[in-house]
């Protein structure tokens, strides 16, 4: 199965009420499962592995629909002494300043206020986005090349 | 070829092109502020791309988010729907020189018509008629005062920095001109930092008729009917219906042609609205030149049958507009009410909160426009119009009957809203009669009792 096939059965299974989905071919086994919408699910991020777990809501940054108490869904209610770097614009979010360069900050990075975290590309211009928290970085939560939206959380941060 | 459309609005607006894009097979991507992540249209849309905090301009109105969204996600055209960035000319040259489609017109034809004089010295000169006033501000009183004898008295005295209907002054003769001159004056200097005034000629309680245009990118143009807005409260549409009680057929036909004239004076495409007033006598004068889909839309949508926002995406796609004015038929009468949360026993104040129970009327002739649900929220930041009603049938008389029928059965718990108003002006004598013009609000709500309202 290429890309576009498996796109294909994931809309098929959001338009019905299908499940499950697995295939097997030569060398290739892929099975796909309807995440159960009475679980919370903590994370959106696929399971690694041959299991590909379909969230109730298409990306990892928009709420599932009217939930009871109005707010977004998705990970739980921040934990204490722990915090959040979150995008301040629209664009693609980059490690570092170039494909040669060294990311900026790695997992266990000590950062400050004024600590560089990473770069936001939007409409051609490379923008430094600053830390804005103090602490040390336990989660990368995207991407290098990622598109990023207003608010999504990209680093979290366990403060001093 | 449009394959995926950004819609850079919210509300009903925002569901109305979520809808007419899922109906020509074109992609949506719905960008949000975070008080809208539980907007209907964000979860209906195709993609969602948040933009920013609650106010509009922390996101709606936040052009550079908007562009940037539309590249990662890859869209061919944006919608402004209506407010926010629509009719911001910089917005629409910066999507032509991002080579994204703006659905509407040329962004040179949306600057020709925002600035007020500039759009009317470019009607008159194609014959249009507009209303008789100085060209542009008085320099002196005495200036002032051969301007208005020009016109003829009743005239009103505009501040040139003015609008919403702020900074008015009118006045019936010599005497009164020489007093309200000087009072428009100062209050221009202190409300708006400029007291420049321009003089124009008082149309007593005259009908807002507007006509729709529709422009393709090949040069033509046709106008789809009258609406007539007269019912309205400072400035506020509230009722809008199509055709006018008011126009005769030659009447519709002359100003219908006017329309034209000024839309191909701006050199326009895509949909647009051209305002008229209309005094008693059937005289009528352009005022002004909306260049975007207006929030009325539906009531030509139902009279004419043409769904405007799909034939606003096809023009934009390049198509030619596949009828002419011969086919463009006025078959029903249609009638719209905006529900907004408000209360009008309390002179509008405001009612934001959660909605309980959300029951739609429905049935033969009846649609509703509407984000809302049973549990929505309705956000403290933006306007407070919730909804549309219209109505449609036959002839007016049902078109109203249907309209009260519907109100009754509207149910909308746990906020305040204008319906009680609406139900109780489809009741009344003068508006049934098809009397009202725009100075039937402050008369109508001077005799109503406000119980009536709740």
């Amino acid at each position: 199965m290429d890309l576009k096939q498996i796109k294909q059965v994931i809309d098929l299974m959001k338009r019905s009420d299908l499940t499950a989905f697995e295939v097997e071919e030569e060398g290739f086994k892929i099975k796909i499962k309807r995440g159960s919408d009475s679980l919370p699910i903590v994370n959106h991020r696929p399971v690694s592995g041959q299991y590909l777990e379909l969230p109730p809501a298409e990306s990892a940054a928009r709420a599932a629909p009217a939930a009871p108490n109005g707010t977004r869904s998705g990970p739980a209610a921040d934990e204490a002494g722990m915090t959040y770097i979150k995008s301040p614009m629209v664009g693609t979010f980059y490690r570092s300043s170039s494909p040669e360069s060294k990311s900026f900050i790695d997992l266990g990075a000590k950062v400050t206020e004024s600590t560089v975290v990473c770069i936001i590309e939007a409409m051609k211009i490379m923008n430094e986005i600053q830390s804005e928290a103090k602490g040390s970085v336990v989660e990368i939560l995207v991407e290098n090349g990622q598109p990023v939206e207003y608010g999504q959380r990209l680093f979290k941060v366990k403060q001093d | 070829m449009i394959q995926k459309v950004l819609i850079a609005n919210r509300g009903e607006i925002a569901l109305r092109i979520v809808r007419a894009c899922r109906e020509l097979g074109v992609k949506t991507l719905a960008v949000y502020s975070e008080a809208d992540v539980q907007s209907l249209h964000v979860q209906l849309a195709d993609e969602a791309i948040c933009i920013g905090g609650p106010r509009s301009a922390d996101s709606y109105l936040r052009a550079d988010r908007i562009i940037s969204a539309a590249e990662i996600a890859d869209v061919d055209a944006i919608h402004p729907g209506y407010g926010f960035l629509s009719e911001n000319a910089k917005f629409a040259e910066q999507c032509e020189s991002c080579n994204i489609k703006f659905i509407g017109p040329k962004s040179r034809s949306i600057k020709m018509m925002g600035d007020k004089s500039v759009a009317k010295d470019t009607v008159r000169k194609a014959g249009v008629p507009i209303v008789p006033g100085s060209d542009g501000p008085v320099e002196s009183e005495s200036e002032a005062v051969k301007t208005a004898r020009r016109i003829g008295y009743p005239v009103i005295i505009k501040a040139v920095a003015g609008g919403g209907g702020r900074g008015m002054r009118i006045a019936h003769n010599d005497v009164s001109f020489a007093k309200e001159y000087h009072v428009a004056r100062n209050e221009a200097e202190k409300a708006f930092g400029n007291g420049s005034v321009y003089i124009e000629k008082y149309i007593e309680k005259p009908r807002h008729i507007e006509f729709q245009i529709l422009a393709d990118s090949h040069g033509k143009i046709l106008h789809l009917g009258e609406r007539d807005c007269s019912v309205q409260r400072r400035h506020q549409k509230l009722i809008e219906e199509s055709p006018s009680p008011f126009l005769t057929p030659g009447l519709r036909k002359t100003m219908g042609k006017a329309a034209i004239k000024a839309a191909a004076a701006a050199d326009y495409e895509n949909a647009g609205t051209i305002e008229f007033l209309v005094d008693a006598k059937g005289n009528f004068y352009f005022i002004e030149m909306n260049t975007r889909i207006q929030v009325e839309h539906p009531v030509t949508e139902e009279c004419t049958g043409i769904d405007l926002i799909k034939q606003q995406i096809k023009i934009a796609n390049g198509e030619k507009l596949d009828f002419d004015q011969g086919d463009i038929k006025f078959e029903k009468h249609a009638i719209e009410c905006r529900i907004n949360a408000e209360d009008p026993a309390r002179n509008f104040t405001p009612s934001p909160g959660t909605i309980g129970l959300y029951y739609a009327p429905g049935g033969h002739g009846v649609r509703v426009d509407s984000h809302v649900y049973s549990g929505y929220s309705i956000p403290p930041y933006y306007d407070s119009m919730i909804g549309k009603l219209i109505t449609y049938g036959p002839n007016r008389k049902t078109a109203l009957e249907r309209m009260y029928r519907a109100l009754s059965e509207y149910l909308i718990r746990g906020i305040k809203t204008t319906i009680p108003l609406h139900k109780a002006i489809m009741s009344d004598p003068v508006f049934i009669e098809g009397k009202a013009t725009t100075g039937y609000m402050e008369e109508f709500m001077a005799r109503t009792p406000t119980d009536l309202f709740t």
